[in-house]
């Protein structure tokens, strides 16, 4: 059984966002707004109006209020929607540590910039890193067709019975938020097919007026250790699901894009790039170029950063001659890219080999073909045993 | 002996459920009003509503430990900076599948006054249909007597005490339910715990105007521990903070402002402040200006009572 | 890992529920004075009952009485009734009773 092919429109990151969210019908929406994200909510508001969706939209504000509203709305029993950006996803922190905790199976859309410490109102991963423990699952798409389709997907894994955790879908703001491109928006009623396994799964604890069932109750000695395991426990589910429900997804809708990484030409290759989010599509463009120039580049593109995909990562690192990874954040105490360190945590299993930092991309500056054609020759460099520099700040060295 | 009365008291004809929801043996400390008031509502309200809680006062005992809990009602624990929010999103899911329910926020002033007061306000100004209960021990009770942004003013806490350089609370504390008044909800009032059918009267009307929008009700509930008064003087207090017109019961409906309780000849606020620990180091002057504090907010309430006469 | 301990919460999430556990603190034992009604000053009006904080005044027909395994002796029945009906009185007065459990 394969979807309908969808009507394909020229839209915006934050659109399509909008668009994946207002498809699976939520029964409860907040907005707040924040540049680059505000057209989210300015989106799923028109769309209310217009009669297209019946979702509780809630003009939240604050973005605290905004994760509250949503979370409290998954514990009754409601499908859950909101999104925000750096300042407002900090603002919303507790509640957003709230929501994990509580395995609400809220979704998120989150336009990614430069959390607050230095003002700025410019694209960056910092708000992906500052929020990695609080428990969600966190994916990073490369372009407004993932954005639209990894939206769908959180709401087939966070509401999934074996996981209930909630998912922070991740895109560049500024370079996807307002990049109009084309995406194929599918048929409503195939995004209900696509969701309808949940309806056969258990119904999972939901509270239920005049019942003596408490959301929310303290976590007593051994009994709060039972919850922070079980919550573990369902992370690490989730590394397999997401890969399922990206293989379903691909079978039915036909686009896939690699479950918890997206693996790119590296089956021989020697030195291998780590990227997220939208570098990933300017990384494929230099790793083709490069192989041209007989450099067996392969490149992997980091799609579920929490939780970790720490043994599909084992599988493609291992072997390889060297490793370069692009963080488009810093990572504070480590003085590394944070990517960078927590795939270096991976040596033991991959080996020791060279592994380069290149902290790029901050405040909306570029990564550019030429940074990363620059990566790949200081990586390969290193992988013939020439001395190298483990972390390089690419825009300090122009 | 004296003969025996046949009626029990008129409070008791608003009781939609006789039944204790709450286990017989709790927590709060002796004497303590919030466990009357705490008690008190789901009779009047049912017990299907659904109360959404914080740490405070109450969440020793609203929330459970481990599997077990202290009651029968349904709950949702949440932060103290998520009550009014949270509240609203139970609210708007039910109110979207067609359930009729009954959501209850019950906080103390810490959180509604203070650090949950942006979702207060929030929640107040879109109308939600929700019921807000506000008690209010003037202070952050459960953390030990610190000062909240509605501990009268020259009050001792642990945080604004008594030494050489300053005698107690400099600022004068926020009138809240005026403020939540401002919002022009569906029901706004003002109750204690002494007049218990005023309360149970006002409860009954917040479970009808809930449907057309934002109820708050701002409960004055003495903290016998952290106001120094005896146990079994909290009742006392609360009656005489009517009598002195240090709380006056008022509600507002619709924005439409009227008394519910008139006192004829109200009493000098010693007569209240001589009850209370925490106003037991207060000079001449600080009572004359606790006492100016006093008559500034009746004749404002009066005021807006009167322009809708 | 070899996990030894017997999960106490079934559910994924926190939750409480009333069904499988009510929970209930000995109150009882806090006090240190207990309210003795006298039945003859008693016109039983109920507003001890009405006032009675942890609710625990029993309806004993033509007044009302202390239930000992809550009560905390707080005192605000004896404060509140009208006729002074109602007295704390030190639990060493009833040091010779064999419990403080009332009948």
């Amino acid at each position: 059984m394969k979807a309908q092919k969808g009507q394909v429109r020229v839209i915006t990151g934050n659109a399509a966002a909008a668009y994946g969210a207002m498809l699976c019908r939520p029964d409860v929406a907040t907005s707040y707004p924040i540049t680059p994200m505000s057209e989210v909510a300015e989106q799923l508001s028109t769309f209310r109006a217009e009669g297209l969706v019946d979702t509780e939209m809630v003009e939240v504000e604050g973005e605290n209020s905004a994760m509250n509203v949503v979370a409290a709305a998954t514990m009754a029993g409601g499908r859950a929607f909101t999104a925000t950006s750096s300042w407002g996803l900090v603002f919303m922190y507790d509640a957003v540590q709230h929501a994990a905790g509580f395995r609400a199976p809220v979704v998120m859309a989150i336009a990614n910039r430069e959390t607050p410490g230095i003002l700025a109102v410019s694209g960056g991963q910092q708000d992906i890193i500052s929020t990695r423990d609080s428990g969600w699952i966190q994916i990073i798409v490369e372009d407004c067709q993932e954005i639209m389709d990894s939206i769908i997907m959180a709401f087939r894994l966070a509401e999934d019975y074996d996981i209930q955790l909630p998912v922070m879908v991740n895109y560049d703001g500024f370079y996807l938020s307002y990049l109009a491109m084309p995406v194929e928006i599918p048929e409503r009623e195939d995004v209900d097919r696509f969701l309808a396994p949940l309806k056969d799964q258990p119904q999972r604890t939901i509270l239920i007026p005049g019942e003596p069932l408490g959301c929310g109750t303290h976590g007593i000695e051994v009994g709060f250790v039972e919850l922070r395991y079980k919550h573990c426990m369902a992370m690490e589910r989730a590394l397999q699901k997401v890969d399922e429900i990206d293989r379903e997804f691909g079978e039915f809708f036909g686009r896939s894009y690699g479950g918890q990484l997206e693996e790119y030409r590296t089956e021989d290759a020697d030195i291998v790039l780590v990227t997220s989010g939208g570098a990933s599509g300017t990384a494929r463009t230099v790793v083709d170029a490069k192989r041209e120039q007989g450099i067996k580049v392969g490149l992997v593109k980091l799609r579920l950063f929490r939780p970790f995909p720490r043994q599909r990562l084992v599988g493609v690192l291992k072997g390889r001659k060297a490793i370069g990874v692009i963080d488009r954040s810093v990572g504070f105490g480590w003085n590394t890219g944070p990517m960078y360190m927590e795939l270096r945590a991976l040596t033991p299993e991959i080996g020791i080999v060279p592994m380069l930092s290149y902290i790029d991309g901050l405040a909306n500056l570029d990564i550019t073909v030429p940074h990363i054609e620059r990566v790949v020759d200081e990586v390969y460099a290193a992988s013939q045993g020439k001395p190298y520099q483990e972390v390089t700040w690419i825009p300090l060295e122009e | 002996m004296v003969e025996k009365l046949k009626k029990k008291p008129r409070v008791y004809d608003y009781f939609k459920e006789k039944e204790e929801q709450y286990a017989g043996g709790l927590a709060w400390c002796a004497g303590c009003p919030l466990e009357l008031n705490l008690r008190f509502v789901p009779k009047v309200l049912g017990k299907d509503i659904v109360i959404v809680g914080c740490p405070c006062c109450s969440a020793p005992i609203l929330y459970g430990q481990n599997v077990g809990t202290w009651h029968r009602l349904s709950y949702y624990s949440t932060l103290m900076t998520g009550v009014a929010s949270s509240a609203t999103g139970l609210a708007r899911y039910y109110q979207k599948v067609g359930k009729d329910v009954t959501v209850v926020c019950y906080t103390g002033d810490g959180c509604a006054a203070d650090v949950g007061f942006q979702p207060l306000s929030g929640a107040a100004e879109r109308n939600e249909k929700i019921i807000y209960i506000c008690y209010d021990n003037e202070g952050y009770m459960n953390t030990g007597v610190q000062r909240s942004s509605t501990t009268p003013l020259h009050a001792a806490t642990t945080t604004t005490p008594v030494g050489k350089e300053s005698r107690g609370k400099p600022t004068v504390p926020k009138n809240l339910p005026l403020i939540m008044a401002m919002h022009q909800t569906a029901y706004v009032a003002t109750a204690t715990l002494s007049h218990l059918e005023d309360l149970a009267k006002k409860l009954v009307k917040a479970a009808e105007k809930k449907n057309e929008g934002f109820v708050y009700l701002h409960v004055f509930c003495p903290c016998p521990v952290g106001w120094r008064i005896p146990s079994d003087s909290s009742i006392q207090v609360c009656r005489m903070a009517v009598r002195t017109n240090y709380f006056p019961l008022w509600e507002a409906e619709d924005g439409k402002f009227r008394f519910t309780h008139e006192v004829a000849s109200p009493r000098p606020i010693e007569e209240m402040t001589k009850l209370i620990g925490k106003f037991a180091h207060l000079k001449e002057d600080q009572l004359e200006d606790l006492q100016q504090m006093v008559n500034d907010r009746y004749a404002l309430i009066k005021t807006l009572c009167d322009a809708n006469k | 890992m070899v996990i030894k301990h017997k999960f106490i919460i079934k559910t994924e999430g926190a939750w409480s529920d009333a069904n499988q556990l009510l929970l209930c603190l000995d109150t009882g034992s806090w006090r240190t004075v207990r309210p003795v009604s006298d039945n003859e000053k008693c016109n039983y009006c109920g507003l001890c009952a009405l006032y009675c904080p942890p609710q625990c005044m029993k309806d004993m027909g033509d007044h009302y009485e202390a239930n000992l395994d809550y009560c905390k002796g707080c005192g605000v029945c004896a404060k509140e009734c009208p006729r002074d009906a109602i007295v704390m009185v030190p639990e060493g007065e009833f040091a010779d009773e064999g419990s403080k459990r009332s009948g």
